[in-house]
């Protein structure tokens, strides 16, 4: 009963001090993921960095994952979370594999995963996911969600902890937001690829949960080909 | 494990349960029961009032926030005229503070004949509004003819008031849309945060007879 | 149903650390009751099976009960002489598995726990902790040490690029226990090493740390 009062009073008072020990099953283990989507091809990115607090789990951690041979999914939030739903995930993709004799395609997979975030409603996962690849017809996608599953089909989008830093930098470089005059281009591969690196070394400068390192993955057609890059450790 | 199957043994210090816990494909199979296969059954947690629950345990142990924000639509607006109905919304989504996306689709068609807009919870209502599209194909299917407007939206808020008090947020006059209009509980609707705004616009220059170009 | 929110009897750092063919895993024996350090020999370094080693730290209670479903499963395994063990990978995948579903059922095991272990040839150096978050790197320090000697640990990895004998190992672990005994209120000067390599699992102890107090006469300004 003491116990009880206790914890009642622990998880009303301020959290802030150093030693409190009330449970929480969610951690922010922080994390970014960039995704833009072209013509013909996609690229994801995340950094590498897993940190809890002020502490720094890993420096080597890709929070992507290849589902398939057009798609991947960039994951960024509590880790723990998304250690379980990337693999029910995978399970899932099996056995629709198995099912239907054939690799799901990138717009399934999007609707898997609204689905399987849905079915958490009331105590969710708190990942916030992009999932990039490229669709039946070759084209680029990348869909974005936010913890509970809303999906929405983009063409470039950012998540994890530097998101809202990253956001309106690709608004501007990809989207041409509040430019004048600013005419719609396509972005080509490189362009995409250069962006990105630039977008993560801002986002490893302003934010202490991001650093380390970037994974790219680029997905086209021919298949998915991984790449590195180092960032500020600091 | 697998040796031990083929050769049809089930000794008994292989019992699973005392570890308590399931592997993947357990889970996964129940949620296939559960869900998959019968999918307005979603997920209890593990607590009662998921809604203030998830308010006091929104710190982690290193102090940091867990901000779980949903993505929430704002205005929506309907109302019915000679000509039909006219359903209009913006396409902003925003998680707290933050505007997540200023693209986002907050008209879902449920078919050819229904519309639904979204005000609330986002995740919420195209959850829901999916499930009712296909309830309503089902609908098609057994019955032969086009589910009613008034049957739909009853479907909808069937499936809601059984997560009532959990904690979904969606807007209460996004059922009575349609193409005809017939069975609207009111002549104009408007919905969300940005709604009494749009109330003072409607209110004003609303005329039942106006043409399709006055609607728009 | 009353349940776990908060620890009792504690153990404080685990300290892990990989060196060429094989992983190296330290704890000291106190088992700490709040502020009290009330049990002096609580182990808390477990060998598995002869490729895998595990180490606690937070809840005791809570590490018993595992060790006790732990050391059920090695029992199975053994049973079916199938000439197959737990791998390292797979223990740790379980682990990941009974702590997350136990946070999930707001039901936590609250402890964090070290695995260590050669799988096929590769050596494996994992954590888990009572969330069910998991990560496998070079160098892990828990509890206190993750802010005391895991930067000590990261330093002497980079520094070697990666590369170091047991014994080089065996020393750097040494040094971040004493400098943890030093600054860890809740830590003890006897420890536990146990190290994983091809030729099988050896743990050693409890051995007491030498440590050095002769400083702390000149120390002035904490009287």
């Amino acid at each position: 009963m003491e116990l009880t009062m206790q914890f009642k009073e622990n998880i009303l008072s301020d959290h802030k001090g150093p030693k409190q020990t009330y449970f929480s099953p969610y951690a922010d283990n922080g994390g970014s993921i960039v995704a833009i989507a072209g013509e013909d091809y996609a690229v994801i990115a995340s950094d590498t960095r897993l940190s809890a607090g002020f502490s720094i789990y890993t420096r080597e951690q890709s929070k992507l994952y290849k589902l398939s041979q057009k798609s991947v999914l960039g994951c960024a939030g509590c880790w723990c979370d998304i250690l379980t739903f990337t693999r029910l995930l995978e399970a899932r993709m099996k056995m629709y594999e198995n099912e239907h004799h054939k690799q799901m395609s990138t717009p399934a997979i999007a609707q898997l995963v609204t689905t399987m975030l849905y079915y958490k409603r009331f105590f969710p996962y708190y990942i916030s996911n992009v999932l990039a690849g490229i669709d039946e017809e070759g084209r680029g996608c990348v869909y974005s969600y936010d913890p509970i599953g809303h999906c929405e089909k983009v063409q470039y989008r950012t998540g994890g902890s530097s998101s809202a830093l990253l956001q309106p930098l690709l608004d501007n470089q990809i989207g041409l937001k509040n430019i004048q005059d600013a005419t719609p281009v396509s972005i080509v591969k490189d362009r995409a690829i250069a962006i990105i690196k630039d977008v993560f070394i801002s986002a490893a400068e302003r934010d202490i949960y991001t650093g380390d390192g970037i994974v790219m993955h680029v997905i086209t057609k021919d298949g998915i080909t991984e790449e590195k890059f180092p960032l500020r450790t600091d | 494990m697998a040796l031990v199957e083929v050769c049809g043994v089930t000794p008994n210090f292989l019992d699973k349960s005392i570890y308590e816990e399931k592997c993947v494909a357990e889970q996964l199979l129940e949620l296939d029961k559960k869900f998959f296969s019968y999918h307005t059954k979603i997920s209890l947690p593990p607590f009662s009032d998921p809604v203030e629950k998830l308010k006091t345990i929104a710190v982690d142990e290193h102090g940091r926030g867990i901000k779980i924000h949903y993505d929430k639509g704002t205005t929506t607006l309907a109302f019915k005229y000679q000509g039909g109905v006219v359903v209009a919304v913006d396409s902003r989504a925003t998680g707290g503070q933050y505007v997540g996306s200023q693209t986002v689709k907050k008209i879902i068609e449920i078919n050819d004949n229904l519309l639904g807009t979204m005000a609330g919870g986002a995740a919420d209502c195209v959850y829901w509004e999916r499930v009712l599209s296909e309830r309503c194909r089902i609908y098609e299917l057994r019955n032969r003819e086009r589910i009613s407007v008034a049957a739909a939206s009853k479907l909808l808020s069937n499936i809601l008031y059984n997560y009532k008090g959990m904690g979904l947020y969606m807007g209460p006059g996004l059922y009575y849309v349609d193409s005809e209009g017939n069975r609207f509980p009111g002549d104009r609707f408007s919905v969300g945060s940005g709604s009494t705004y749009a109330y003072g616009v409607i209110d004003r220059d609303f005329d039942y007879s106006m043409t399709d170009e006055e609607a728009y | 149903m009353e349940r776990t929110l908060q620890p009792i009897t504690t153990g404080t750092s685990v300290l892990g650390v990989k060196f060429d063919g094989g992983v190296v895993i330290a704890a000291d024996t106190l088992g700490s009751y709040g502020s009290l350090a009330r049990f002096r020999q609580c182990q808390r370094l477990m060998k598995v099976n002869d490729n895998i080693i595990l180490g606690a730290g937070g809840d005791y209670a809570d590490y018993q009960f595992l060790t006790s479903v732990i050391e059920r499963k090695v029992i199975d395994e053994e049973c079916l002489g199938d000439g197959f063990n737990l791998k390292p990978k797979s223990l740790y995948s379980w682990l990941t598995r009974v702590l997350y579903n136990r946070r999930s059922r707001f039901d936590p095991l609250w402890s964090t726990y070290v695995v260590g272990g050669l799988q096929d040839d590769d050596v494996f150096l994992g954590y888990v902790d009572k969330l069910g978050t998991a990560f496998e790197a070079p160098t892990i320090a828990t509890g206190y040490g993750a802010y005391i000697a895991q930067p000590l640990l990261r330093d002497h990895w980079e520094k070697n690029k990666g590369k170091q004998t047991v014994e080089e190992a065996r020393n750097l672990i040494l040094s971040c226990l004493r400098i943890l005994f030093y600054r860890d209120a809740r830590s003890l000067d006897k420890y536990q090493i146990a190290t994983v390599t091809k030729d099988g699992v050896t743990i050693e102890g409890p051995l007491v740390l030498d440590t050095s107090w002769d400083i702390a006469d000149v120390i002035r300004g904490y009287e």
